[in-house]
């Protein structure tokens, strides 16, 4: 039988490699939506960055102006009670969202662009660059994150500024490691090496090969690093050097009425805590479904 | 009236006391404001008890403990025959940041202190936050025109080591805290102002005529503590411990906590109790997960928002006393938003008062009127009309003084309800068009910064902030109010309040000699502040401590002093 | 091995030079009358320029900075500006008590999130496994202050199972103290579990699919000799990594868990020390903070290059 071949269209020769990454990376995408984990974690992300958008205009009551009764039980007019001072609970909620929201996701990026830029460079350069940087960012690293954060807000008043630079400043490190490690190992890939021989310069080949190819656990270890965000800012509001009345910040709120489950009056407290740990598994949920996925 | 009783009273008092003694007899003081007036003058228990019963002859025989306040440590040890000896007592107290007697400010350091060292005049062991009664000083006499006063001291009363308590301790004291620039001295009592006129006598030779002396020896004034003469200023009581109180320091951990154990030669016969334990917390809310947790039996002091289920708990020994306690909302008077009278006076008509009593206290507070007179100390005025919400006066005033969107930063340190005072008051002024940005800071950061900087360019505390709450304990009398906060130049005037009229007002408070003088001077001070508003004051806060219901016997005053002499276990 | 030590000691001391400069920067960034904190805001100016004078805050800030690293590697650290009483033995007796929480912590969470891991990573992909991944994501993203409330309230005062003041009295018996310990303690074993468990379970399964753990099964090897012989050497590495890299938010964890629980630790000591801008007691508890965490790296790193010879030969290019 006769079999005619259909002669395949051979496409440009310039860069294989970048759609061949295009289309990796549409492959782990649709891997990533059949994780049950993963659709998981965004929906709840996604439905709180709703929340926060949408603000006052979705919220049944003022969370800051509207004063019904202090410590009213969850009931129909109030889903989630009042707190001591008689403001609904579900309006503060959700409103507490758009803080932590906003200053974790800052914080996150700050760490993970610096940190990127950080072990980019010490990655590919080594020699004495990388010594010397990567002292300070071992140095850095031993340090304790929130005591840090603490004598730093303490001084320097606790501004929302100050959280955002001070929890960025000090993921650096941490991202830097990971990137650097990362970047050891392609730089021996042969891509590099015919680059460099093509006579590219350092900083084209970090921005054009190398990077792109770190992308992987650099994704990764911002959404780990916007879940620690959440927990250290949620934390630090809790011991009083974080966003400050009468913002209604969760880790603010657990604070302030936390004392009051001894009388028997959980609702204020429980919350704004289950919307903390709801956050934070969600984000969670997200890296731990990527990282299981782009380490395949 | 029982003329014959009342005349034995009459002879022997010196004019300051007949005075009052006459106001009372005329009907012009009620009983409670006579018996706190008799003893800042230092009318003796008896006779206070004898004139009460002369002008009260419908009433038979006076029972002595109903009319005159009870008298504690000075009559015998009247600890209930049935009570059990033996026992010690868990207290949980705020974590002291100083026991530095001379120099201590904060209410952790009072408590600790006040169980070694004692008073010239103590706290009522009624309860009473505006009365004294005699401590290691049993009478003191003014003279004619109050600016001399003699102190007689209690005899044969011993320091913890067995040396003898005299007058010369007494003076060292005196002299240390006059040079340290001690608030409630200040400008009263001159140095070398204490002279040992025996062993067992002082004379107080004062800068002025000063009808409320006593006070400012008192426990009203807490760092007047008697310490030893060689007491040099810095020593802590843990590192030297002494006292002649009935209570010996034990040990102190500045974290975690101290024990006392009794003092066998106190003067007051020996305590029921065995020792004391105090445990230091960082806030009030573990405090009360404590007692709850059957780990202390006491609370010095806690506040209504951590402590609501203590209030109504039927195993707890509510001590709930009425107190001076307050918030003072400072507008700067010289220069900013506020400088024009109208503005503040904005502000003060957007207070919804009873709101925030209820709210913040659930009802357990006085209304302020925003002056410093606190209603009730004897000599307060209840003819200046009290000022409530209007919003409409409020923006009235506003457009006469020709401002619109005011925006203002309000500035509160992080202590209690002021922030949710802070959050209350921005709703409520903008309903007037006022808005409010709060800015809430850790204590330590406010003080230094937003109310009397550390470092002013134009002392004593020049420099504060436009606008901002600060908290303020409890006096026996508003003279430290007065003086610190409101006059001109004070230590702790962060309005920056220079006013002549007030400045004449306060002087002839200080200096008046007899009941109706001094009500007059307190209700041109109302007055005037009322209407100037150099500071907002919406509530005067109730005290609130206790003990479980298995001790009974305690009693405080308002700024953190719990007594334990007569505490027993019920 | 002794080359890695003496690099690896260096490296530390570096880090603590750069520990205690930081605290320096950062206490002294705003302008701090210190003398005017100690003595109150009544003191007469001529007592406040004496004590500075004394303390030596009113020289340059160049000449305090090279003082104050001069008395760092001296161990000299002075009084405390609040209470002043010598800052190190508060210190040393607060670490203690920290010491004491985070060790039980530890060794709640350590045995059963490991035993977690591997009972997971050999049933990979299963129900179980799944379940024990969700678990441990789950629970290291419950911030210890919310478990610490919790339990407070529900353990603590409703069935008074567990005293809610963590101190215990003085001189307790072991058994008394970890009954007073228990609930801090699990607040904070809680969110370690997690990651642990985690890290054991992915390091296991990495360790299951390499050449010489089949090597070991075709010689005959039974499952058994083949777990303990080869497999948890190699698994355990990253587990002690983590663990060490955990001391450094432990820090963080135990901060709020003492505030919940009122116990007096390091965490109490440096919040409050921070909130009265104690200078001499926050660089000293910083530096004692670094030095631990250097110990805990140390620690870690030399026990995983004893465990695995390949590191330790890696490390030293």
């Amino acid at each position: 039988m006769d079999v005619s071949v259909t002669p395949t269209p051979v496409g440009p020769m310039a860069n294989p490699a970048v759609s061949e990454r295009a289309q990796a990376r549409r492959e782990t995408f649709r891997v990533l939506i059949r994780r049950p984990a993963f659709i998981l974690g965004n929906v709840i992300v996604l439905g709180w960055i709703i929340t926060a958008v949408l603000g006052e205009r979705i919220t049944p009551y003022d969370p800051f102006n509207q004063f019904f009764a202090g410590h009213l039980p969850p009931s129909p007019e109030h889903w989630m009670g009042t707190d001591r001072l008689g403001r609904d609970v579900l309006s503060r909620v959700m409103v507490g969202s758009r803080d932590v929201l906003i200053i974790a996701p800052l914080a996150a990026m700050l760490g993970v662009i610096a940190g990127t830029l950080l072990g980019l460079v010490m990655g590919y350069y080594r020699g004495t660059v990388d010594d010397v940087l990567s002292r300070i960012v071992e140095a850095f690293l031993a340090l304790p994150v929130v005591l840090i954060a603490l004598l730093t807000l303490v001084v320097l008043g606790t501004s929302p500024f100050v959280v955002v630079c001070v929890v960025g400043i000090l993921f650096t490190p941490i991202v830097a490691r990971t990137v650097r490690s990362a970047v050891l190992s392609e730089r021996q890939l042969d891509y590099v090496t015919a680059a460099k021989l093509r006579g590219e310069s350092g900083p084209f080949i970090l921005s054009r090969e190398i990077f792109p190819n770190v992308l992987g656990p650099t994704v990764v270890e911002m959404t780990v690093r916007f879940g620690y965000a959440i927990f250290t800012v949620a934390t630090l509001s809790f011991l009083g050097v974080g966003l400050q009345p009468p913002s209604p910040d969760w880790g603010l709120s657990v604070s302030e009425e936390y004392n009051n489950m001894i009388s028997g009056v959980w609702w204020p407290t429980l919350f704004p805590a289950l919307a903390i740990a709801s956050t934070v598994i969600a984000v969670n949920l997200v890296a731990d479904s990527l990282q299981s996925v782009l380490s395949e | 009236m029982d003329y014959p009783k009342l005349d034995k009273v009459r002879r022997s008092a010196v004019p300051l006391q007949l005075d009052v003694v006459e106001a009372f007899a005329a009907g012009r003081l009620s009983r409670r404001e006579f018996i706190q007036r008799a003893t800042i003058v230092g009318l003796s228990m008896g006779s206070i008890g004898m004139v009460i019963a002369a002008c009260s002859s419908t009433t038979s025989s006076p029972s002595a403990s109903g009319a005159a306040p009870s008298t504690g440590a000075s009559s015998a040890a009247s600890s209930a025959p049935s009570a059990k000896a033996g026992g010690k007592l868990r207290i949980a107290s705020q974590k002291p940041v100083k026991i530095d007697p001379v120099a201590m400010q904060d209410l952790g350091g009072y408590g600790i202190t006040a169980q070694s060292f004692e008073f010239l005049c103590t706290a009522d062991p009624g309860g009473n936050q505006s009365s004294i009664v005699p401590g290691l000083a049993l009478k003191w006499t003014p003279t004619n025109d109050g600016a001399v006063w003699t102190f007689d001291l209690r005899q044969n009363v011993k320091w913890h080591d067995g040396s003898a308590f005299t007058a010369d301790d007494v003076v060292a004291t005196m002299e240390r805290l006059v040079t340290a620039g001690n608030s409630g001295l200040k400008g009263v009592l001159p140095p070398g102002g204490a002279v040992a006129k025996d062993a067992n006598t002082v004379v107080f030779t004062l800068a002025g005529a000063n009808g409320n002396f006593p006070y400012l020896v008192s426990v009203f004034n807490a760092q007047t503590l008697i310490t030893p003469k060689a007491y040099v200023a810095g020593t802590t009581l843990d590192k030297v411990p002494a006292g002649t109180g009935a209570w010996k320091l034990v040990t102190y951990n500045a974290q975690t906590g101290a024990t006392f154990e009794r003092n066998p030669d106190w003067w007051g016969g020996p305590t029921p109790l065995d020792g004391l334990e105090f445990i230091f917390f960082d806030a009030t809310g573990p405090m009360v997960t404590a007692y709850q947790g059957d780990q202390v039996d006491a609370l010095v002091q806690f506040d209504v928002l951590s402590g609501k289920s203590l209030l109504t708990d039927a195993n707890f020994n509510l001590i709930a006393a009425e107190a001076a306690l307050h918030r003072q909302i400072w507008m700067r008077t010289d220069k900013g938003q506020f400088a024009d009278k109208k503005v503040r006076q904005a502000l003060a008509y957007t207070f919804d008062r009873p709101a925030l009593v209820q709210q913040l206290f659930q009802g357990k507070a006085q209304l302020g009127n925003d002056h410093v007179i606190w209603e009730g100390y004897p000599y307060f005025d209840s003819s200046v009309p009290q000022r409530v919400q209007d919003i409409a006066k409020a923006k009235q005033l506003l457009t006469d003084a020709g401002v619109s969107n005011l925006t203002a930063t309000l500035h509160a340190g992080q202590l209690l309800e002021i922030p949710d005072l802070a959050a209350l008051l921005k709703s409520q002024a903008q309903q007037a068009g006022i808005t409010l940005n709060l800015a809430v800071e850790s204590l330590n950061t406010f003080y230094g910064a937003q109310w009397c900087p550390a470092d002013p360019k134009d002392p004593p505390c020049s420099g504060a902030a436009e606008l901002g709450i600060v908290d303020y304990g409890h006096r026996g009398t508003p003279d430290v109010y007065l003086n610190a906060a409101l006059k001109t130049k004070g230590i702790w005037n962060s309005s920056q309040y220079a006013s002549t009229a007030f400045d004449t007002a306060f002087t002839s408070f200080q200096t008046a000699v007899g009941v109706d003088a001094q009500k007059a001077a307190c209700k041109q001070i109302e007055t005037i502040l009322n209407e100037d508003a150099p500071i907002g004051l919406p509530y005067f806060y109730n005290y609130f401590g206790g003990t479980s219901k298995k001790f009974s016997g305690t009693y405080t005053s308002a700024l953190g002093q719990m007594f334990f002499s007569k505490t027993s276990q019920a | 091995m002794a080359r890695f030590i003496s690099r690896r000691l260096l490296l530390s001391l570096i880090t603590l030079w750069l520990l205690a400069t930081i605290v320096f920067v950062i206490a002294n960034v705003l302008p701090n009358d210190v003398g005017r904190t100690i003595l109150g805001p009544f003191a007469p100016q001529e007592s406040v320029d004496a004590l500075n004078q004394k303390l030596g805050t009113d020289r340059p800030i160049i000449v305090q900075y090279v003082d104050s690293m001069r008395r760092v590697a001296t161990f000299d650290y002075g009084d405390s500006y609040v209470s002043g009483q010598a800052v190190l033995p508060q210190l040393a007796a607060a670490m203690v008590r920290s010491a004491k929480l985070a060790g039980l912590a530890l060794l709640l969470t350590i045995p059963v999130a490991i035993a977690a891991g591997l009972f997971a990573a050999r049933r990979r992909d299963r129900p179980v496994d799944r379940g024990i991944v969700l678990l441990g994501v789950t629970s290291s993203s419950i911030p210890e202050f919310v478990t610490g409330t919790i339990l407070v309230v529900v353990v603590g005062v409703q069935l008074k199972l567990l005293p809610v003041l963590a101190t215990p009295p003085p001189n307790a018996d072991i058994p008394t103290q970890i009954r007073y310990l228990l609930m801090p303690a699990t607040a904070m074993a809680i969110v370690y579990f997690g990651y642990i468990a985690r890290m054991t379970r992915a390091g296991t399964i990495e360790v299951l699919q390499s050449d010489y753990t089949r090597t070991a099964t075709m010689k005959g090897l039974t499952t058994g000799q083949v777990m303990r012989r080869h497999v948890l050497r190699n698994a355990l590495i990253p587990t002690v990594a983590v663990i060490a890299v955990q001391v450094g938010y432990l820090f963080g964890g135990i901060i709020a868990v003492e505030k919940i629980f009122n116990y007096n630790g390091m965490g109490q000591t440096m919040l409050f020390a921070a909130q009265q801008k104690d200078i001499p007691m926050l660089t000293a508890g910083a530096i004692i903070i670094g030095i631990v965490y250097m110990l805990a790296t140390l620690a870690a790193d030399m026990t995983m290059a004893w465990m695995n010879p390949r590191i330790r030969l890696d490390a030293e290019r």
